[in-house]
Formats: C-alpha cells, sequence, structure tokens
C-alpha cells in the first residue's frame, strides 16, 4: 500500500514516508498522498498530471504510438491503483489500448515485410526495403 | 518499509555514492554505446577524409602530408572551432541577458529534433546497412519520427518523466558524439587539448561567457538555458524535498539552448559545459535543516541540487573514447579510467571550491596524456609479453 508511493528507480533512497498518515488503508481511500506519476514526489502534483495525460493521449493520435507508451510509464502508479486517479486513469488506459493496437498492426506488418521477403512480394520487396531506399537517395554515409 | 525513517543521516558518506553513481553511470554508458558503435561502424580507419564540417574548415587533412603540416592544419582548424564556439557562447549569454526565453527554448527544441532526426536517421541506416536488417522504409520513417518527436518533448518540456529525459539527453550526446569521431585524427586530438583549455578560460575567467551565465543565472535564480543533465536528486526529507521542487517551478522554467555552428553536412550543437550547484538558490527556504542535512547542501552534493554535467562533456569526452577505439581497445581502457578519475577529481574539487567548475579540462588532460602513454608504451610492451608468452 505505502509501495504505491514508492515506485521508483532503484537508485533513489527508499526514504519515502511521504504519508504522514500511519493508516494505510486510509491512504488508499484518501489518495492524497499517492503521487500519480512514476517519479513520486518529484513529479507532477494530480491537478497537472490530468492535464498531461489528456495532452499525451490527443498528441498520440498523430501516429505517435510511443507517446502512448510513454504516456503509461509516467502514469505507471495510476495504472497499477484501479481505485485513484479515475480521470488520469481514464486516459492512460486508453492511451494503452492505442498503444497495444498500434503496435500489434504495425509488429504485423513488419513481420510479414521481413519473414515474407522477395517470396511473398516479388520485386516490390527490393524497392520498400529500407537500405536500398538508404542507397537510392544517398542517404547512407554522413561523409 | 521502515528501512532509515527514524535514523537521520550520520554522514556524507551515505549519499554520496549514490549521488556520484548518478552521475557516473549516464556517462559510462555513453562512453559505452560510442565505443561500441565505432566498433560496428568503422571498418576503415582511414577513409574520413571527405568528411567535412566547421571543424575541418581551415584544412583537411589528407594522408600524404608530413606530420608538421597535419599538425599545424589541426592547429587552424581548432582555433577556427574554439573561435565559432565562443562566438556562439557570447551569443547565447547576450540572448540570456536580453531575456529571450521562448527564442532559446524553441531553438533547443528544434536542434534536439535535427539531431535526433537527422543524425539519429543517419546512424541507424549505417546500422541497418552494415547488418542487411530487412525492415522497410515504412516501418522505419514510423519509427524515426516516434523517437524523434518524444525526444523533442522530452527536452522542450520541463516536467517530463525523469528517466526518459535523462535517457533522451545521453542519446543525443552518443549521437553528436559519433558524428564528431569522424574528424581527422591529428585534428580530434588538438580540438580536444583546445576545447579542455577554452572550457578552463570559459568558466575560471571573470570575462569568460560561461562564467557570466552562471553569475546571471544565480542572480535571477532562473536556471541555465542549455542541455544539461540532471541527476536524479537524492530524497532525504521528502517533505523539504517537495517544497523545493514545487518552488522551483514556479520560476521560468528550464529554457535550454545549444549552440549550433553551420556544419555542411549536418549540425552540431555545443551545449555548456560547466557544472553548478543549484543549492545556493534553495538553501532559504530550509534554515531549520539538521545539521547533516546543511553539510550536505553546502557542499553542493545535497538533496535538492542534483549534480548537473553540461551535455558538451559527456559528448567530448565520448570523443575521446571513441577515437582511442579507432587505434585499439587498450587505448579505450586506458582512456576511461582517465576520464572516470578526471571526473571523479572534478567532483572533489566541486565540493572543495562550490562553484561552477569546468568539468573538461582535468578528464580530458588525464584521458589524452594516458592515450599516447598507452599507444607508444604500453601497447610495445604488451604486445611483447603476449609474443613471448609471458603474459596474454
Amino acid at each position: 500500500m505505502e509501495e504505491a508511493s514508492r515506485i521508483d528507480e532503484p537508485n533513489r533512497n527508499p526514504n519515502t514516508d511521504r504519508s504522514s498518515n500511519p493508516n494505510p488503508l486510509s491512504s488508499i481511500i484518501s489518495s492524497a498522498h499517492v503521487w500519480p506519476t512514476i517519479d513520486g514526489p518529484l513529479g507532477l502534483t494530480e491537478e497537472a498530471s490530468v492535464d498531461y495525460a489528456r495532452r499525451f493521449y490527443k498528441f498520440g493520435f498523430a501516429l505517435l504510438p510511443w507517446l502512448w507508451a510513454v504516456n503509461c510509464f509516467y502514469f505507471w502508479p495510476v495504472l497499477r491503483h484501479s481505485r485513484a486517479f479515475p480521470q488520469i486513469r481514464n486516459y492512460v488506459v486508453r492511451s494503452a489500448i492505442g498503444f497495444s493496437v498500434f503496435t500489434s498492426l504495425l509488429l504485423a506488418w513488419a513481420l510479414t515485410f521481413s519473414i515474407g521477403g522477395e517470396q511473398l512480394f516479388g520485386p516490390v520487396w527490393d524497392k520498400l526495403v529500407m537500405y536500398n531506399v538508404a542507397d537510392r537517395l544517398g542517404l547512407s554515409g554522413l561523409a | 518499509m521502515d528501512r532509515n525513517q527514524q535514523r537521520p543521516r550520520s554522514s556524507i558518506l551515505d549519499s554520496l555514492g549514490e549521488e556520484l553513481i548518478g552521475i557516473l553511470t549516464p556517462v559510462s554508458i555513453c562512453m559505452f554505446t560510442v565505443v561500441l558503435l565505432v566498433c560496428l561502424l568503422n571498418s576503415d580507419p582511414s577513409s574520413s577524409s571527405s568528411f567535412s564540417s566547421i571543424a575541418t574548415a581551415a584544412y583537411s587533412e589528407t594522408d600524404s602530408d608530413s606530420p608538421w603540416d597535419k599538425l599545424l592544419g589541426a592547429f587552424l582548424n581548432s582555433l577556427v572551432f574554439v573561435a565559432a564556439i565562443t562566438v556562439a557562447t557570447f551569443l547565447l549569454v547576450l540572448l540570456f541577458y536580453l531575456r529571450c526565453v521562448t527564442f532559446l527554448k524553441l531553438y533547443m527544441g528544434f536542434s534536439a529534433l535535427v539531431v535526433l532526426a537527422n543524425l539519429g536517421g543517419e546512424i541507424s541506416i549505417l546500422l541497418i546497412d552494415r547488418f542487411r536488417f530487412p525492415i522497410d522504409s515504412l516501418t522505419f520513417s514510423i519509427l524515426l519520427f516516434n523517437f524523434s518527436v518524444v525526444g523533442v518533448f522530452a527536452v522542450f518540456m520541463s516536467r517530463f518523466s525523469i528517466l526518459i529525459t535523462q535517457g533522451y539527453l545521453v542519446v543525443i550526446g552518443v549521437l553528436v558524439a559519433y558524428f564528431f569521431t569522424m574528424l581527422p585524427e591529428w585534428t580530434t586530438w588538438v580540438l580536444l587539448v583546445a576545447l579542455a583549455l577554452y572550457d578552463l578560460a570559459a568558466v575560471l575567467l571573470p570575462v569568460g561567457p560561461l562564467r557570466l551565465l552562471v553569475e546571471m543565472a544565480i542572480s535571477r535564480d532562473e536556471d541555465i538555458p542549455a542541455l544539461v543533465y540532471e541527476a536524479r536528486p537524492v530524497i532525504r526529507d521528502d517533505s523539504r524535498l517537495v517544497q523545493r521542487r514545487v518552488w522551483r517551478e514556479q520560476r521560468s522554467n528550464v529554457n535550454d539552448d545549444d549552440v549550433e555552428n553551420n556544419v555542411v553536412r549536418a549540425e552540431e550543437e555545443e551545449e555548456q559545459r560547466s557544472e553548478e550547484i543549484s543549492v545556493p538558490l534553495i538553501d532559504s527556504s530550509s534554515s531549520s535543516s539538521s545539521r547533516p542535512e546543511t553539510f550536505l547542501e553546502g557542499i553542493g552534493l545535497g538533496a535538492s541540487g542534483a549534480i548537473k554535467l553540461g551535455l558538451g562533456d559527456f559528448i567530448f569526452y565520448s570523443v575521446l573514447v571513441g577515437r582511442a577505439a579507432m587505434y585499439d581497445l587498450m587505448t579505450v581502457y586506458a582512456c576511461y579510467l582517465a576520464i572516470i578519475a578526471g571526473l571523479g577529481v572534478t567532483l572533489m574539487l566541486l565540493s572543495v571550491y562550490q562553484k561552477a567548475l569546468p568539468a573538461l579540462p582535468v578528464s580530458i588532460m588525464l584521458g589524452v596524456v594516458f592515450y599516447f602513454l598507452a599507444r607508444l608504451f604500453l601497447e610495445v610492451f604488451v604486445v611483447q609479453c603476449s609474443s613471448n608468452l609471458v603474459m596474454f
């Protein structure tokens, strides 16, 4: 329960008795001392997090699934505790769903392309593969 | 979880290791990645003659010149480069003085985008080419686009995930450092020494641009506008830390900037190279701290002021190690140890002098000395030992 506020990197000091409330149950219910971001007290406050979560979610629609993934990573405590932060949780869960869908589609396409190879695609494969495209456009080689 | 809840910090050693590790880890990761890239991508070490940038504007090294010509040419190159850096840094000081905060922040975001998209894309294409990885152009462009845009967010926005911001700063350092290792050899070494001397002058002389910048930032209680790596602050007393964090927030956010030189093929950034202490800004709000805390805060490694290291330091350490990797891995080990030792010395000096110090000179000087010692003396010794089966 108190671990809610301690989801942090291992190189941080565990001296994190931020909740002056000794009763773990009420701290869950009050949710005033559980930080919504993975950075804990170094991160955002709850009000700012709602704004951030919403902005990340909306920007992710511009073909940015990585931004959705970052959103989920950053607000990981929100995902872990299903009853705290209802507004943030809304956006974070939707970001997670969006990220999974997009990634599965992209992965399916990429795997089909790389495993199928020439047999599946024919001569188009050579035109689409990255190292040939780079050669054609002169992108490879910094000099 | 009752570890350390009641026991106060009794000595600096409790948190010193953590703070040091917080800055040594990213530096080591950056150097390691650059060495990895150099080893993977450089099969032909003498093919850098067609590489042009501002650092080779005065003289392009060819294989047929005499050593004296090469040395002279390298001096000219470094002079041009250091002059360009000085002009750009003074420009940065001027803009900071005129409080053009938005412009600097936009510029920083723009240069992060250019580095991540352009240099990142080119280096990934080199890697794909080398390994013949069957990725198609659509997937590649989507991945690159994602990577760069989120990187710009990380660098641009002030309240972003600490880990991701640190990761992106290290990646930017790696990309720019790899780009710099493609300079001709003599130019690289003379340039490193020249930049170490420049750093010393710029931070310690009263007229130096970096010193002016730090003093202005301290007097205005703002953050310096540059790409600066900030280690995660060590939490000791949570309530005070939260106060500090919020208090810092209300001032203008980090408006970073880099100095950009006109490069023919690609752009590179030059960031500030000074370590700074943000503790003096924050100490006033915590007058009731216990003695160990004030002592720790006093030396600049306290709970609030995390150690900051400019991205230029990352870049030039990695350039040194990358260039050492082009010769042999033995020089890499020697230079890595020298740089880490230099960084340790610099941090110790930081705790003694408690002001912004240049992080380049000690490490670069030690690194260069160790490189030439390893190359000229150590290698002969080790090769002789190995070939006579005395030592492997």
